[in-house]
């Protein structure tokens, strides 16, 4: 697409057998987890509602459950949609089958759902480490570094052995993407167990430094994990999905060198106000302005691609999703600059405000572009002529907005209520309001946010049948192919 | 010879490091000095390693998801300061592995919650949050009141944190599962334990089973207490 | 599948399924000393984990195996 120059060698071999089984079930695994996640989400929004639900039960209460609701939305749903469409994608763009064998891939797939399963478990059981999007206990954050290093090599290893000499634009972000999760979770994880035999470990790091390191990794987890993984999704499928090449080659370069730098620096804007050194603090908000300028790069580049195909987004669903996406992208990283301003900060910190954007990018970008890539993924892999219906997708795809507009609206309303009541003096000079009549006010406005997690759970399940339909309904069978009865072992020569 | 980014892009191990080159900057210019810039944490008086019976409930604390929350983190901001008390410094969680600053108030800063309420009003509060604040959102933990604390290991624990530069002596840890009983009963002496830990505040427990809810109420009780900010002074606090 | 491709997923596995063997090692050790029920439940599932994959490992090579031998019988 964006390769300027002809391949070096004319293609006189047949293009290899890609390992697709391995994307099959990575994309099964990323629609489970998509309902899960949003299950508990919604599960956990009721009980900000109706704190009863919980029962007393340990096992149930908000604490326990959100953990599940962060990894399980973060790390099974995009981990799963990332590993499935960066093995797709590497395959395809590299025209090499995938390094290290079926079994390696297998490993690496059953491998990641297990540590998954087992986190979940450990926060359930009352185990979590106690830091944000890094609860799993130290043995089990081993395993994830095991399986995260046989990823790191099934993707290296098979950039090594392409036939096509350029690497493709996605497979920069998707490789930024591995490698540096694989150093953040590493550095932020550095403990001392009690014992070998114990789930206990205390971070090495304390107080004010940990501080740091901690958001260093949490907002390099929504940088790297949740952006630069999504993007490299973004420039494969889109260009795919709308049959255009990527909208400028140069604007890649420039927005992937200053993205991957400058997102790296942006932690301290969690930290205004706070112990943390001012010179920190400083230097944190400065970088995340700065960001919104090769966040803005990837946009432009995601949202131009579209140049000459713009009526695709009336025929085909699917792409609208991704496109959106993107939209929402942007909405996003203007949001979070502004939000890193320490005076805005002075208001938004603690409140519900960081909620809803947290939200708008979540659902709004990264579950979108998911959405719009497992969409065009699923007839692909599974050789059908398409989804079995592009009005469910429709459907999917409004009820979806709609439900993400009251989540992020509500939570506009909620938090800067409650920013403003904290900060509240009356006419003789006292605070006016308690903290509970903060409570007491957003009230309404969790119902609403409840409705909006619904109705995005509810398009999902949608999604789910329509994905189900089309890989077992004749009527997306391919026309006129017929395939032969053959015994189950050898259909894995396909793999 | 003119720089092409093809370079990079035929060069999959080129493309790698200057990728790890590029993100290790950030990381390294923003952690590095808060190790070494001394008056990072600043030098006040006052700040004491966790009592073993407190460390239990911090760890309870943890797991629960408290921080999840709420805070732990005074802000330098007029209105906070006059709800909460006095800023929080970086001295006062130093000796926090894991710190428990929080990003969320769901429920209010407890930063200095320490003293504020009775023990007796903690034990009500976390069985039953609603019957005292009816607008709370805050789940039940009563089953803490009826869970015995593991504490076998308790001293592995401290031993843990002296390894990574907490400033539990020998006799700290010597006296570890000791010091938890003493403090978890009222009735105990707790001179040794009170030498050990100045403004350890004793549980109201029954004195025969040590509970879950005892060791997160000595938690709770001693939050925002060590440092006398009426005998420290600005210099002391400046980073 | 050809000869060599059978070979190479052959030796594959045969590493796969080792590493995998020793991780669940792992588990049953760190099971057999347990302080607490996370590291247990912990060591368990992960040597229940290797016992399931390295399974599905002998089940996917023997499959492959008996649909070989099919295709040499209809070539």
């Amino acid at each position: 697409m964006i390769d300027a120059h002809a391949p070096s060698a004319p293609l006189l071999t047949a293009p290899p057998i890609y390992n697709e089984q391995i994307v099959k079930n990575f994309t099964i695994a990323s629609m489970f987890w998509a309902i899960v996640a949003f299950l508990v989400g919604c599960t956990i929004a009721a009980e900000l509602c109706w704190p009863g639900l919980s029962m007393g039960l340990s096992f149930l209460n908000f604490g326990r459950l959100r953990p599940v609701h962060t990894s399980a939305a973060i790390f099974a749903f995009g981990g799963n949609a990332l590993l499935g469409t960066s093995f797709y994608v590497v395959q395809r763009t590299c025209r090499a089958r995938l390094f290290g064998g079926s079994a390696f891939a297998d490993f690496i797939f059953w491998g990641y759902n297990f540590f998954i399963v087992m986190a979940a478990l450990s926060y359930v059981m009352g185990y979590s480490r106690g830091q944000e999007y890094s609860e799993p206990p130290w043995h089990v954050t081993i395993f994830l570094v095991v399986i995260w290093v046989c990823y790191i090599v099934a993707f290296i290893g098979t950039l090594i052995k392409r036939a096509e000499p350029h690497i493709y634009v996605a497979n920069w972000f998707y490789l930024a993407f591995m490698v540096t999760v694989a150093i953040l979770v590493l550095v932020n994880n550095a403990a001392l167990p009690i014992s070998m035999y114990s789930a206990h470990a205390y971070v090495a790091y304390g107080g004010v430094q940990n501080a740091l390191i901690q958001w260093w990794y949490g907002h390099n987890a929504v940088g790297f994990f949740l952006t630069a993984g999504f993007l490299g999704m973004m420039y494969y499928f889109i260009p795919k999905q709308a049959n255009r090449p990527v909208y400028s080659y140069r604007l890649s370069i420039v927005h992937f060198w200053s993205l991957i730098f400058m997102y790296i620096w942006a932690g301290p804007h969690h930290l205004h106000y706070t112990a943390l050194p001012d010179w920190t603090q400083t230097l944190g908000m400065a970088f995340s302005i700065m960001l919104w300028m090769p966040s803005w790069g990837g946009m432009i580049n995601g949202l131009m691609t579209l140049s000459g195909a713009w009526d695709k987004l009336r025929t085909d669903p699917s792409l609208r999703f991704s496109v959106t996406a993107v939209g929402f992208y942007g909405m996003s990283t203007f949001e979070g600059p502004v939000m890193s301003i320490r005076d805005v900060n002075a208001l938004a910190h603690y409140t519900d405000w960081v909620i809803g954007h947290v939200h708008s990018g979540a659902l709004g970008w990264v579950a979108f572009i998911s959405f719009g890539a497992i969409y065009y993924l699923v007839p692909a892999l599974w050789k059908r002529a398409g989804l079995y219906s592009n009005k469910l997708v429709a459907w999917h795809y409004w009820i979806a907005t709609l439900g993400i507009v009251f989540y992020m609206t509500s939570m506009w309303v909620a938090g800067i209520m409650q920013g403003l009541m904290w900060r509240a003096y009356d006419k003789f000079g006292f605070l006016q309001y308690s903290f509970v009549e903060s409570v007491s006010a957003v009230h309404p406005y969790y119902i609403i946010r409840l409705l909006g997690g619904l109705m995005f759970l509810a398009g999902a399940l949608i999604m789910v049948f329509n994905l189900i339909m089309t890989v077992r309904s004749p009527s997306t069978q391919v026309v006129g192919r017929s395939y032969p009865a053959v015994p189950g072992g050898a259909l894995m020569a396909g793999e | 010879m003119q720089f092409r980014h093809e370079w990079i892009e035929k060069n999959a191990f080129l493309l790698l490091v200057l990728t790890i080159a590029t993100v290790a900057v950030g990381g390294i210019v923003e952690a590095v000095p808060l190790f070494t810039i001394e008056t990072t944490v600043e030098h006040v008086k006052g700040v004491r390693p966790y009592s073993p019976l407190e460390l239990a409930g911090r760890n309870i604390y943890i797991r629960e998801g408290c921080y999840l929350c709420h805070s732990q983190q005074i802000r330098a901001l007029k209105d906070e300061v006059e709800r909460y008390g006095h800023y929080s410094l970086a001295a006062e969680s130093m000796y926090d592995h894991p710190f428990q600053w929080g990003s969320k108030r769901i429920g209010p800063d407890l930063s200095r919650v320490g003293g504020k309420y009775s023990n007796d009003w903690h034990y009500a509060h976390l069985t039953n949050p609603t019957a005292l604040v009816p607008e709370t959102l805050m789940p039940r933990y009563g089953f803490m009141a009826e869970t015995p604390l593991e504490y076998a290991e308790i001293d592995r624990h401290l031993k843990a944190n002296k390894a990574l530069g907490v400033p539990y002596t020998d006799a700290d840890i010597a006296n570890a599962r000791a010091d938890l009983e003493t403090q978890a009963n009222p009735q105990a002496d707790s001179a040794g334990l009170l030498g050990r830990y100045p403004k350890a505040v004793m549980a109201s427990g029954d004195g025969r089973v040590v509970t879950e809810m005892d060791a997160l109420v000595a938690y709770l009780q001693v939050l925002g207490t060590m440092v006398n900010f009426a005998d420290t002074t600005t210099e002391q606090m400046k980073q | 599948m050809r000869e060599r491709e059978r070979d190479m997923a052959d030796t594959g596995e045969f590493f796969v399924g080792i590493l995998v063997a020793v991780l669940g090692l792992v588990g049953l050790v760190l099971a057999s000393g347990a302080l607490d029920d996370e590291i247990y439940l912990f060591g368990l599932s992960l040597a229940g984990f290797a016992f399931l994959f390295d399974m599905m490992l002998v089940k996917k090579h023997y499959d492959r195996a008996d649909a070989a031998r099919v295709k040499v019988r209809h070539d």
